[in-house]
């Protein structure tokens, strides 16, 4: 069983539908009888909602049900809590989830009022015309600090106040290592928000069968499990009555996951009031202010440091934007709080957030979640470290990089997932090293930097370190299933968003069964083909769900072998699995095709030793201790246009461990598209606000997302530490690429300048570097 | 606004005629979706800048979402079903296979239907080239380097293939 | 948004502070008014149609309602517009003063633009508005000149 297929670069098994246009979008869902949904959304971020008139609407032809929260009786319920606080002593947390229509107030542009059916779409946005909207303006909850203070307007009355958690989590003795420190460097940094963008707009149809009984639901989530879990309860249904698909998803980073958005939890509704079939798909302006987005933080951190460079400790308070309302829980400031802490012997820590609610939509993780405020906090406080204690910037990472005997490492503080933060494993100086030889650091610093300096150009290099946190559990599940035509059928209950789930997982099984992955058909995404399991997020397939697929095959493979051995007459360590047959070794003629042996494996007649399940198939499920620590150091180097301040970057270098590596081609693919995300999000990409609470930049003409004339092919190198907590010591890589990109940029950016300004913000679009080098110069 | 009358539209989609009815409002990236059934063709922001809808019109690429169907009238409409002739790929639907130019695939028929103009009028572009071409249309997954390698890979193939299919 | 400036008329205080309050003159000389009433001394409404980048054509419901008037010198008007494409509201504040054989308005409108205008047309709303803002007060300085010959 030695692998075969484990590590190659198999071409992606369902690259050929999507490229001939048959692969199944929600869009392309066509049902017959089918109408069409369109929602009327609040224009004010902040208001007192005193009525919405749907008369005229009602009476449009061509429109067969319009409704408003006062239409919905019981139906109505705020969503749910997704993510419980973890138990960190002391915390606070005030629960605010979103609802599905809103009711007395409005609390951020984009939230829906009203839900038209009609006979398509065109006629539904015309009855939105028709609906009086009368809203009393509020005051909009912007300022992260100014929306603690007293006097503040406040988005949820019933608590009193915008304060929507917080938590302190603490290691060793911070002012201690304070007190004896060689110095201290203190700053403020901010981290602005995005959208995630995926090309896929949301999108749900819903059928109910009222013969059957039965609904299914057509769904662009990350997570079709728990929706339909959901959506049973809700809709008083058990869950083996609801089936819900997430077909080819268009991407998904994040804001596609188990939400109950408005629009998912009432178009099912709809569809079993109406007794007919309804789509909703959102538009691009829709999904700017309707789709959840990601990553306003503002930091106030101390890195205390010795002498000689060694990290005493770090101190950081934080406010975090929830936006309107906090279904996604904690995860996003608990990953800051934990990703700061980086590859790095931390002793002393002491970390306190403040989440605070606003009037912006609503804020879920997004490829990084925040993470990438870890890295950019840490990682500039060493950059300033370096600056201040005239040290090299590599030779400070060295210094306090976790040696390769350190694992497992605890950090003494919760994560996400409410394990204890322990790193499994790494090799981080490694990395580095890697890093440096592949960028040419020493050259670049000492020769090609000063020599293009002198030729007046600004050219910089940012160097940096990261920890991803991926892999948690709880768990998912899988079934592999040898039909009687020899094909291979896995299904796992993730959903997938371009991962390329449907290659790896039939790499996986390749290498147990004996088979060419090509005839290895993986079904993902629904929940009639297998309906335990959570979703995909948080880097977490490959490792999860892969560990599930794998064990499931290796129980087949006990199947096949001791079926086998009865059929051919041999010991089952005398029997070789190999394309897609099962022969005696030395002897190929006493053979059996696996199809063939299917059949054998469930027979007609006759009898069976009590006991014996039929079929070759097998369910097995993963679920994790704790997550993975994958890690990586990111390198480039930029150039910047003073005249313009534009940041070309004209090399980008990742070094990346991600452990065992199931696909090379997949997993680059996974970095090089994580990197132009984490471009953007340093560069390009920035929702920006006017003070009452209006998104002024929702359209792709005025949200710059890279393009092909921004983003760098990125020199890859892996190192590979396998992690002990899953039998294929995989570690993850969705997120990897998007999360350090923009404290490399800023450094690079940084030593462009030559220390003529400090880069203690993202986005830094040309505007704002143009701002920063002014004052810089003043 | 109020229910508008359908006008007679006729036009050839993928070498086929085709002649219906349409409403004058309605998009031409919705007309070859819903009306015809042809769900390659993506649309991603309704505005013109993604690129995801793009087909060709008369040969030339074209954003269907900022065309109306009734401007097609009389018109050759192709898009990505029609690419792949007699069920071999296109080169250039191979090459993206081959070089994992492709990770949701959303905004890959958009690409393609961008390409395969470009590629006739550029048959050896460089990667300056390449890329400007491809600076129209978005995608928020690959971070585009594989797809700039794929249609370098095309265009060594197409020209490698043009003398064979000249002397055919 | 901001809109503020001044603008010299050729005419007294009086006339200019007539044509300013005159509904039938609002009509034709604020760019894309389609209709302004009068329905109280100190209140107007109507409906005015402006184009902003990819919005051609965006309605609103215009109520004005006039505060602090003391004739001929200044008035402030409270404006509240609303249509399917989004709001705008604020206040302005004119201001007429002589200048000679003319008068003088200083203006200062403290707008806010939300929904769909301001999410899709932001970066043309400064310049919309000072276009709309020049075309007004020509049109209106055209009509105080014709008030005056007439």
């Amino acid at each position: 069983m030695s692998p075969r297929w484990l590590g190659e670069r198999v071409p992606r098994l369902e690259d050929t539908k999507l490229l001939t246009g048959r692969a199944l979008f929600t869009d392309d869902v066509d049902l017959p009888g089918m109408l069409h949904a369109a929602f009327l959304r609040s224009d004010e971020a902040h208001g007192v909602l005193r009525g919405v008139d749907v008369a005229a609407a009602r009476a449009r032809p061509g429109v067969v049900a319009v409704w408003t929260a006062a239409d919905l009786g019981d139906y109505w319920k705020p969503g749910p809590l997704l993510v419980p606080p973890p138990p960190i002593a002391g915390i606070v947390f005030n629960a605010a989830t979103q609802v599905p229509l809103a009711r007395e107030k409005v609390r951020h542009v984009g939230e829906p009022l009203a839900l038209v059916v009609a006979e398509s779409r065109y006629l539904a946005e015309d009855a939105l015309d028709d609906i009086v909207v009368d809203i009393e303006p509020l005051p909009a909850v912007m300022d992260l600090e100014a929306a603690l203070a007293p006097g503040a307007a406040v988005v949820h009355d019933e608590l009193g106040g915008n304060l929507a958690a917080r938590a302190r989590q603490t290691k060793g003795d911070w002012a201690a290592a304070r007190a004896r420190a060689h110095a201290v460097i203190a700053r403020r940094f901010r981290y602005d928000r995005g959208a995630a963008a995926a090309i896929e707009n949301r999108g749900v149809v819903a059928a109910w069968d009222a013969r059957s009984e039965e609904l299914t639901v057509w769904d662009t989530t990350q997570a079709p499990i728990p929706i339909r879990n959901g959506l049973a309860g809700m809709l008083g249904l058990g869950q083996s009555q609801v089936r819900v698909v997430a077909p080819f998803i268009g991407g998904g980073f994040g804001p596609k996951i188990m939400m109950f958005y408005p629009e998912e939890v009432l178009i099912p509704w709809a569809a079993m009031r109406l007794g007919r079939p309804v789509k909703w798909i959102e538009d691009r302006r829709e999904n700017f202010y309707a789709t959840t987005q990601e990553r306003l933080q503002i930091h106030d951190a101390e890195l205390a440091v010795a002498k000689d460079g060694t990290i005493l400790g770090v101190r950081d308070r934080f406010l975090s934007d929830t936006g309107a309302y906090d279904p996604y829980g904690l995860t996003i400031p608990i990953n800051s709080q934990c990703t700061l802490l980086g590859p790095y012997a931390v002793p002393n820590y002491d970390s306190e957030f403040t989440v605070v609610f606003t009037n912006r939509p609503i804020v879920t993780p997004v490829r990084g979640a925040g993470r990438q405020h870890g890295v950019f906090v840490m990682e500039r406080l060493l950059d300033l470290a370096a600056r201040e204690l005239g040290m090299d910037r590599v030779e400070i990472r060295r210094r306090n990089f976790l040696p390769p005997d350190a694992f497992p490492h605890d950090h003494q503080i919760l994560f996400q997932d409410f394990r204890p933060l322990v790193y499994d494993s790494g090799r981080y100086a490694e990395a580095m090293d890697q890093a440096v030889a592949a960028i040419d650091y020493e050259r670049f610093v000492r020769v090609e930097q000063p020599k293009l300096r002198a030729a007046g150009r600004r050219v910089g290099l940012g160097i940096v370190s990261y920890i991803e946190g991926t892999g948690i559990g709880p768990y998912e599940g899988a079934r592999v299933t040898i039909e009687p035509s020899g094909t291979v059928r896995v299904a796992t209950g993730v959903g997938t968003q371009g991962q390329g789930h449907f290659t790896t997982f039939a790499q996986l099984v390749s290498d147990v069964l004996g088979m060419d992955p090509s005839k290895v058909q993986v079904i993902t995404g629904d929940t009639r083909e297998f309906g335990w399991g959570t979703g995909t997020f948080a880097s977490r397939g490959a490792v999860v769900a892969g560990n599930a697929v794998h064990e499931a095959a290796i129980r087949v493979r006990k199947k096949v072998l001791a079926l086998a051995g009865a059929v051919l007459d041999a010991k089952e360590d005398a029997l070789v699995l190999e394309c897609g047959s099962v022969h005696v070794k030395g002897a190929p003629e006493r053979a059996i095709r696996l199809g063939d042996l299917a059949v054998k494996a469930n027979p007609l007649r006759g009898g069976v030793t009590p006991g014996t399940e039929p079929g070759l198939e097998a369910t097995a499920y993963f679920g994790p201790d704790r997550g993975n620590a994958a890690n990586g150091v990111h390198a480039l180097i930029v150039e910047v246009d003073a005249e313009t301040c534009e940041v070309r970057i004209l090399r980008y270098v990742v070094v990346h461990d991600c452990g065992t590596v199931i696909n090379p081609t997949v997993v680059e693919g996974q970095v090089q598209g994580g990197v132009a995300m984490g471009i953007g999000n340093a560069f390009y990409e920035q929702l920006v606000w006017g003070e009452n609470g209006q998104l002024m930049n929702a359209s792709f003409m005025d949200y710059l997302l890279p393009t092909a004339l921004d983003v760098p092919a990125v020199e890859m190198r892996h190192t590979v530490t396998p992690s002990p907590l899953n039998p294929l010591g995989a570690k993850g890589v969705g997120e990897a690429g998007a999360i350090p990109a923009a404290a490399a940029f800023a450094q690079a950016v940084e030593d462009a300048l030559q220390g003529g300004i400090e880069v203690l913000e993202m986005p830094l679009s040309p505007n704002r570097l143009f701002e920063l080098m002014q004052d810089g110069a003043a | 606004m109020t229910v508008q009358q359908g006008l007679a539209v006729s036009l050839t989609v993928n070498g086929s005629k085709v002649e219906r009815t349409a409403e004058p409002r309605l998009l031409l990236s919705d007309f070859l979706r819903h009306e015809l059934g042809l769900g390659g063709t993506h649309v991603g922001c309704e505005h013109g800048v993604c690129g995801a809808c793009t087909v060709l019109l008369d040969g030339e690429a074209v954003r269907s979402c900022l065309l109306f169907a009734v401007q097609a009238d009389g018109h050759a409409v192709e898009t990505v079903e029609g690419l792949a002739a007699n069920g071999d790929l296109h080169p250039l639907q191979a090459a993206f296979h081959e070089t994992h130019a492709l990770q949701c695939g959303f905004c890959t028929p958009g690409f393609l239907m961008t390409l395969v103009p470009f590629l006739r009028e550029h048959p050896s572009p460089s990667e300056t080239a390449i890329r400007e071409a491809l600076s129209g249309n978005l995608c928020r997954c690959t971070g585009y380097k594989n797809i700039v390698d794929a249609v370098a890979l095309a265009a060594r193939r197409l020209a490698s293939d043009a003398p064979a299919a000249a002397r055919a | 948004m901001i809109v503020e400036g001044d603008y010299t008329f050729a005419g007294t205080r009086e006339a200019v502070w007539e044509a300013l309050l005159d509904p039938e003159v609002i009509a034709h000389t604020m760019p894309g008014t389609q209709e302004m009433v009068r329905v109280a001394p100190d209140r107007y409404e109507g409906r005015m149609r402006v184009g902003v980048g990819a919005i051609t054509a965006a309605e609103f419901q215009l109520a004005v309602q006039l505060v602090d008037v003391v004739p001929p010198e200044r008035y402030t008007m409270e404006i509240d517009g609303r249509g399917r494409f989004g709001f705008t509201r604020g206040t302005a504040t004119v201001n007429l003063s002589p200048d000679g054989a003319g008068t003088v308005m200083r203006f200062r409108a403290d707008m806010q633009v939300g929904g769909k205008i301001a999410a899709v047309g932001q970066r043309l709303l400064d310049s919309v508005s000072k276009m709309m803002t020049k075309q007004g007060l020509e049109a209106l300085a055209a009509e105080v000149k014709r008030r005056l010959a007439g």
